[in-house]
């Protein structure tokens, strides 16, 4: 269902995505940190970072491939600026 | 041809906590029932800018949308696919939200954008929401020669899914504030 490889053409439309409970961890977790840090000045680290790279794996390793390249391409296109930003904060 | 539709409203809630609701929006599960139509909402990349205090944010949306049956028999599928990139300035309290359609692309193309601001007659109470949609049916497409219908029907569509949103948004607020309230 939705970005992910098609492995069961049962599926419903509830959320049958493998990486659902990661997903919701980091949501949970940027939230938080959204609410509590980055509103109040707090944007000096990057947090959440366990959460979003168990998570990240977990697409990598479920998404359809040909979805995700779209999505980046129209991302890129959004985003111009953003190719040439060489900042990468998160390591 | 395009359409594009323009609207604004006003939250009696500070930007920090209406920003934060954004975020939420999607996921609140007694909400997910209002917002039915969208599926899934994963977050594909997100970067901090630790020196500009800007958070750049890529989401994938999918959602549920079916068309009316003459789009259907052309297009045989209602799941639609969707890129959403946001830019939060923390300094300067700016959040700004692009969302264009992956599916279908060569037929239309609907791209929203949603800022959220401080009001600049309450900066510190109030938020102002602009959102501006665009529908534009690409021109010798399948659907170009009813491109007029099909761009009012998108167009309904999405305005009632903005009140829906904007309901699911203002509860959200409300539970926040509630939340953050003095024992």
């Amino acid at each position: 269902m939705g970005l992910l490889k098609k492995k069961d053409s049962t599926s419903t439309r509830s959320s049958t995505s493998p990486c659902a409970d990661l997903r919701t961890a980091y949501h949970n977790c940027f939230n938080k940190w959204y609410s509590e840090k980055f509103v109040k000045g707090q944007w000096d680290k990057e947090e959440c970072v366990a959460e979003w790279n168990k998570y990240r794996d977990c697409l990598s390793e479920n998404l359809d491939g040909k979805i995700l390249t779209r999505m980046l391409e129209v991302d890129s296109e959004l985003n111009p600026t953003k190719q040439a930003d060489s900042k990468e904060s998160s390591r | 041809m395009v359409k594009a539709y323009k609207q604004e409203h006003v939250y009696k809630h500070p930007w920090e906590r209406v920003s934060a609701a954004s975020w939420r929006k999607f996921a609140d599960p007694e909400n997910k029932r209002i917002l039915s139509h969208i599926l899934e909402v994963d977050t594909l990349n997100r970067k901090l800018d630790t020196d500009t205090g800007k958070l750049h944010t890529t989401r994938a949306l999918t959602i549920h949308a079916p068309g009316p049956w003459f789009l259907h028999r052309i297009i045989g599928q209602d799941i639609c696919h969707c890129v959403e990139s946001t830019v939060v300035d923390g300094k300067s309290r700016s959040m700004q939200l692009t969302t264009k359609n992956i599916t279908l692309k060569k037929f239309i193309e609907v791209e929203e954008r949603i800022r959220y601001d401080p009001h600049p007659e309450n900066p510190s109470a109030w938020t102002v929401c602009s959102q501006e949609t665009s529908i534009r049916i690409k021109p010798l497409s399948a659907l170009a020669s009813m491109a007029e219908k099909v761009e009012q029907k998108c167009a309904e569509k999405f305005m009632q899914n903005s009140v829906k949103g904007r309901e699911v948004m203002e509860r959200i607020c409300r539970y926040m504030e509630a939340e953050s309230a003095p024992v």
